[in-house]
């Protein structure tokens, strides 16, 4: 009878850490297999590796020569519901100054309009450290809440041009 | 002594090890070389010969760590250029080793052994200790290359009494000492081996490891004057907060001794409940302001069981113990005892959680054989049966849980490494460590590119169920 104990008491010991580690495997072989469990997925475009703040993901999409000036289309799970078509500078904002920086020296921010925009654009989601960037030295003259407006009509004009 | 020969249950546990080892491996594969603490350390120890890397090494202020160079410069050497699959490679092949190891010092003979290995190697990996051997690469872990030799040293103290196991043990040592300063707990597991009465390492050898680690000592500290790191070397968690250097010398530069005392209390508490965390209370403050999030409440709740159950173990041995008869289970606990407290004094000026880790290590064998000899106790009737099942699978699941918390962290840590690698350009600037040679700047290219582009990033979690796991 205690043999019977001992063996039920070997299975409660064993069975949930086992049941972890081939849980772990299973997820392994289904992401080896292309899958994307417990995720949304790998970014699609370089707006969504932009706005999801995936900086290595946006080196990727720009070498395949995606162009971050462009609009993109970005699930609602990236940035918010309200976003869902962006440039990659603008989902950009989004990350922070290093990697709105880093877009900036390999050239993409050429023009002081797309500047000025982008510039509001942070000021309006709270994104100071952006904006102090994008505008050194300057408080950039903005109407409160009129970049973020845009990219919202963007977003709801279903037949507004997106990649 | 390892002795009865090897059953299906012996192969079933290694087979079990393995797995785990792959669950693991799939984990650090998705990390590339890091930048920090990895880059500059490949880019230096490529610049020299093999034998001046590890000369000049003898001759540093405050670490004396030549074979840790030694190291980097020969799988450095066999890579021929492929960094990413030796380096990485390198490190999953310490984690099968390592898990092999696990399974050899706990004898798995019959079904009530194999049964407590998942529950060891769940806290081998999941305990907090243990983080820092696979999240952190320089861009070889010295201290996963430390854990091996523990390990290995506990194997040979264990064995059959051989000849070649003292020489074995001394080299060890020698090796072990000379990668990182917590490579002298060596000699304390063959010391406390030996004490405990096992005899795989005769007299001899037990005189030689004391003779070594003295004259560790004496070409440290009198012939290379390489000295210790002071005080003011690195800030320091205390209390629920981090002193800064200044902090530091301000509070305890006249008399650093209440420090170093609670440093050692401190990394003997972090190792034995979970809590503090590098000299700080974290959770404890968290709990105080109600964000304490699962993984904190479930890393202290199965440290305690689990130290509870390693405690029971060896109050219901205390009569063998003081009668000085010693099985091997019980070498292994004491073993563990008596890293736990060396362990913790090496802590004195500064404690970090990955400093522990072969005390941790070392946490989870003695856990797997209290948990082993629990199971053979409490199934001699029924209601103890019950109240030990809910503590086994208390005591699996949240090991479980803090093993997938290290898988989670590893993935967290692979992507923020990623970034780093974007940023490497302006990380090399700012550090003034950018490569002025042709070969260095090679290196650096090649390791973005393995990084970026030929092992790109995995796929992010997401849901709310990530909240469970926050640290």
């Amino acid at each position: 009878m205690s043999g019977t104990r001992a063996t039920v008491l070997g299975v409660m010991a064993a069975a949930p850490a086992t049941f972890v580690t081939l849980a772990v495997l299973l997820f392994a072989a289904r992401e080896l297999s292309g899958t994307t469990p417990l995720s949304n997925g790998p970014p699609r475009n370089v707006a969504e590796a932009a706005g999801g703040g995936e900086v290595s993901e946006v080196l990727r999409f720009l070498r395949d020569g995606q162009d971050p000036r462009e609009i993109w289309l970005l699930r609602p799970e990236i940035i918010s519901s309200t976003v869902t078509r962006a440039t990659g500078l603008e989902a950009a904002i989004w990350s922070g100054q290093p990697l709105v920086e880093l877009l900036d020296r390999r050239g993409f921010i050429a023009d002081s309009a797309t500047r000025h925009h982008l510039a509001c654009l942070a000021k309006d989601i709270g994104s100071g450290e952006v904006a102090a960037y994008l505008s050194p030295g300057v408080d950039p003259p903005c109407a409160t809440g009129a970049a973020f407006a845009i990219l919202k009509e963007r977003s709801q004009t279903v037949a507004s041009p997106a990649r | 002594m390892i002795a009865a020969r090897a059953t299906r249950w012996t192969w079933l546990a290694y087979g079990y090890a393995a797995l785990v080892a792959c669950a693991l491996g799939y984990g650090l594969l998705g990390m590339p070389v890091q930048v920090s603490d990895s880059l500059n350390n490949i880019l230096q120890a490529s610049q020299d010969s093999p034998l001046h890397l590890v000369y000049n090494e003898f001759y540093q202020r405050g670490y004396l760590r030549p074979f840790l160079w030694g190291l980097i410069r020969l799988v450095f050497d066999l890579s021929q250029g492929h960094y990413f699959e030796w380096f990485r490679g390198w490190h999953v092949g310490q984690v099968a080793v390592l898990a092999g190891l696990f399974v050899a010092l706990l004898r798995v003979r019959r079904a009530a052994d194999a049964a407590v290995v998942p529950l060891g190697l769940a806290a081998l990996v999941g305990i907090h200790t243990f983080s820092g051997t696979i999240r952190e690469a320089f861009p070889i872990n010295t201290f996963m290359t430390i854990l091996l030799c523990c390990y290995a040293s506990a194997w040979l103290a264990l064995g059959t009494p051989r000849w070649w196991r003292d020489v074995a043990a001394a080299l060890l040592l020698v090796f072990s000492a000379l990668t990182v300063e917590s490579g002298l707990l060596i000699a304390v597991i063959f010391v406390a081996a030996w004490l405990a009465g096992a005899r795989g390492i005769s007299r001899a050898g037990v005189v030689a490891q004391v003779a070594l680690v003295a004259g560790y000592f004496v070409l440290r500290f009198v012939v290379l004057g390489v000295g210790a790191p002071g005080l003011d070397e690195r800030a320091s968690g205390f209390g629920f907060g981090v002193l800064d250097r200044n902090q530091l010398t301000a509070r305890f530069g006249a008399n650093p001794l209440p420090f170093y005392a609670y440093n050692i209390a401190a990394s003997l508490s972090s190792l034995f409940f979970s809590e503090p965390s590098g000299g700080t209370f974290q959770i404890t403050q968290r709990v105080l302001a109600g964000q304490a999030s699962t993984l904190n409440l479930v890393s202290v709740g199965v440290s305690a069981l689990g130290t509870a159950l390693i405690l029971g173990y060896v109050w219901s041995r205390r009569a063998e113990w003081r009668a000085r008869r010693f099985t091997a289970d019980d070498q292994l606990v004491a073993i563990f005892f008596a890293v736990a407290a060396a362990n913790a004094a090496i802590c004195y000026a500064y404690t970090k959680d990955v400093i522990l880790s072969p005390a941790g290590a070392f946490y989870a064998l003695a856990l797997a054989v209290a948990a082993r000899h629990y199971i053979a106790r409490a199934s001699q009737t029924a209601v103890r049966t019950a109240a030990a099942g809910v503590v086994l699978v208390l005591l699996s699941s949240g090991w479980g849980f803090r093993a997938v918390a290290a898988q989670i962290d590893l993935r967290h840590a692979a992507e923020a490494t990623r970034v780093e690698w974007a940023y490497v350009d302006r990380w090399l600037g700012d550090q003034g460590v950018a490569p002025t040679t042709d070969q260095g700047r090679a290196i650096v290219t090649h390791l973005q590119e393995d990084a970026i582009w030929n092992h790109p990033v995995r796929p992010r979690l997401a849901g709310d169920w990530l909240e469970m796991f926050e640290p």
